[in-house]
């Protein structure tokens, strides 16, 4: 067990330095940073002073360790397009890219769930066919496409919910600012989060729908029926709590894809999050700002995998590997 | 079967553009300003109907979409050839020879599984693009999509191939072979790769899929392709603009081509994994 943490930690910190490493030759090579700071007027010695104040007349392997350095400091730079420092813009963007995806992510569970048992308790009716074919769009439209169809029926034709921004935010202590807490605010997070939540959905509903169908072909749950117990009884309380063990893996694992593709929908909606603003740094060659970016993904991802498969080391076994797993002879 | 010729007449269409367009989308006198953002069926200036309507340039709608398909495609086979080039010969390699070549192939593939593809492909474009002057955009647009969208998916055909490999490797045919004295490469061309070429033609389809809608994404983002080589991503994107004066033609096309072309080859890749299937049993 001690080896597997030891090699999966080693592997996190080699993928996190890699990250750095190309962040680190993307702030380097990327224009003068000199020239960024003085602008086009200043003198070869004021030049000269800044390099030196910069360190980037210390050799390449000072150089980086100062940069790693600085990002384990907090420091992550100062962005060249809006002249704040980035790990302030992060900060400040992170609620509303955090409230997007966890909404998303409940929206789906929320309706995934009870739609998926429907549809494996219903299994031949023509409603559930009709709710597995509309699924089929949820996989087929790419997520840009449905939330310009979205917006198209809601704002544009019926003009019930608003098309972009957060509507009304309210900051509640510590830097965090919400829009859960105001009508329009909540208006405005509707339309994103059922784009973002609707793949997410149809993937719920079809796993949950699997799920149920090959546990309630089980030898427990004919007993259960045998027995005679309540349908809502079998239903529920066996079956589905029975079923939803690989679900929640799944969703867990789905937390990456939702951050991935909230970067879209924040575009769509002009949703002013973490995704809109690594759009932009990438559309003005804005560097400080794209390499913090990477490093914190490379982190926050590398980080992500590391505690997945610990915790299935934890539970199974055989992941652990070594002499924990020997085959046992049949005597 | 209707799903492969959907896919292939769209083929078509494409790499007929210049004979089937009604407008030359590439002919900048084509574009009437006048004309900017009619809706479906209006007429033109210049005579001639303008069957999906026009984008705020004055393009005919139709033109500029058989256009953009051609370069959809073109950015599809491409990061998809590369992709399974690539992926195909790591695969090949590390699966035949073992050791540090594959420890070191797999466990780069383990960590860039862990991230999702639409953001690898996303951050490895957009870091090159900041790198690049600003001059060079627009010429190595392409090159550099196909690179980003390749470099992302190049993984599962790595992985499938190298576990075919490892179970060839081991069958009798290829001990024979090894034990006459035939040199590796001999044995991995002529032995090995026909077996392994049916699953790895199964996954390039899916995988084109998959492409395309990438790069219809990255392009919708803005960071894909410049606005002077139109793709259905950016035309899309160009239509996002103006939904909200409803001039929903500009975007619900393109969007509807890019679903047809998607599905179509979705659900050609799934007819060619079920006709290629009986090939693929094992003994």
């Amino acid at each position: 067990m001690g080896r597997f943490i030891l090699k999966r930690l080693f592997e996190t910190i080699l993928v996190v330095i890699t990250a750095a490493l190309a962040c680190f030759v993307l702030l380097r090579y990327v224009g003068d940073p000199v020239n960024n700071m003085l602008g086009q007027a200043a003198t070869i010695e004021q030049r000269e002073t800044m390099r030196r104040a910069l360190g980037l007349e210390d050799p390449v392997f000072t150089q980086f360790l100062g940069f790693l350095g600085q990002v384990l400091s907090g420091n992550l730079g100062v962005s060249y397009r809006f002249s704040t420092p980035v790990a302030r813009l992060l900060l400040d963007r992170l609620p509303a890219t955090l409230e997007l995806s966890l909404c998303a992510m409940l929206m789906a569970i929320l309706l995934g769930v009870p739609l998926g048992v429907w549809t494996a308790l219903h299994r031949r009716t023509v409603m559930s066919e009709l709710v597995l074919i509309a699924s089929l769009v949820g996989v087929a439209l790419p997520t840009f496409l449905i939330g310009i169809i979205l917006i198209l029926i809601f704002s544009v034709w019926l003009a019930w919910l608003p098309a972009f921004g957060r509507g009304a935010t309210i900051a509640i202590g510590g830097g965090w600012t919400t829009g859960l807490l105001t009508a329009s605010g909540l208006k405005s997070l509707i339309l994103p989060s059922l784009t973002l939540g609707l793949f997410q959905m149809t993937l719920i509903m079809r796993l949950v729908r699997a799920e149920m169908l090959e546990v309630l072909r089980t030898d427990y749950i004919k007993f259960a029926r045998a027995r005679g117990l309540k349908n809502t009884t079998i239903n529920y309380d066996h079956a589905l709590r029975n079923a939803f063990i690989p679900v929640m893996t799944i969703i867990g694992l789905q937390f990456g894809n939702v951050f991935a593709f909230s970067i879209i929908v924040e575009t769509v909606f002009q949703w002013p999050g973490l995704g809109l603003l690594v759009i932009q740094s990438i559309q003005f060659a804005d560097a400080p700002l794209l390499a913090a970016y990477l490093v914190l993904i490379a982190l926050g991802f590398a980080l992500i995998n590391l505690a997945v498969d610990l915790m299935y080391a934890v539970v199974d076994p055989r992941v652990r590997g070594g002499a924990a797993f020997a085959p046992r002879s049949a005597a | 079967m209707l799903a492969a010729l959907v896919a292939f007449s769209i083929i078509v269409i494409a790499v007929g553009a210049d004979l089937i367009a009604p407008f030359d989308s590439n002919n900048p006198a084509s574009a009437n300003v006048v004309d900017a953002r009619l809706p479906p069926g209006s007429t033109a200036l210049t005579g001639g109907h303008y069957i999906f309507g026009t984008d705020p340039q004055g393009r005919d709608m139709l033109s500029a979409i058989i256009y953009g398909l051609r370069t959809s495609l073109l950015v599809g086979f491409g990061s998809v050839a590369l992709a399974a080039y690539a992926g195909t010969i790591l695969g090949l390699l590390s699966g035949y020879r073992g050791g540090l070549l594959d420890a070191l192939v797999m466990r780069i593939a383990d960590v860039q599984l862990s991230f999702p593809t639409i953001l690898m492909a996303l951050l490895i474009d957009g870091v090159t693009r900041t790198v690049l002057p600003r001059e060079t955009h627009d010429i190595l647009a392409i090159p550099v999509l196909i690179a980003a969208i390749s470099a992302s998916y190049w993984v599962q055909y790595a992985r499938t191939i190298r576990g075919l490999v490892l179970v060839e490797r081991e069958k009798e045919y290829v001990l024979a072979a090894k034990v006459t004295g035939v040199s590796p490469l001999r044995i991995i061309m002529t032995h090995i790769w026909p077996n392994v070429m049916g699953p790895m033609l199964v996954i390039a389809t899916v995988n084109l899929a998959l492409a395309i809608l990438t790069e219809a994404t990255l392009s919708f983002l803005g960071i894909g392709l410049p606005p002077t080589k139109p793709s259905l991503g950016s035309l899309i994107r160009i239509g996002n603009e103006y939904l909200l004066s409803g001039d929903w033609w500009i975007s619900i096309f393109p969007g509807a081509t890019l679903v047809a072309l998607s599905l179509s080859v979705n659900l050609f890749g799934d007819w060619l994994r079920d006709a290629l299937n009986p090939k693929l049993v094992d003994t």
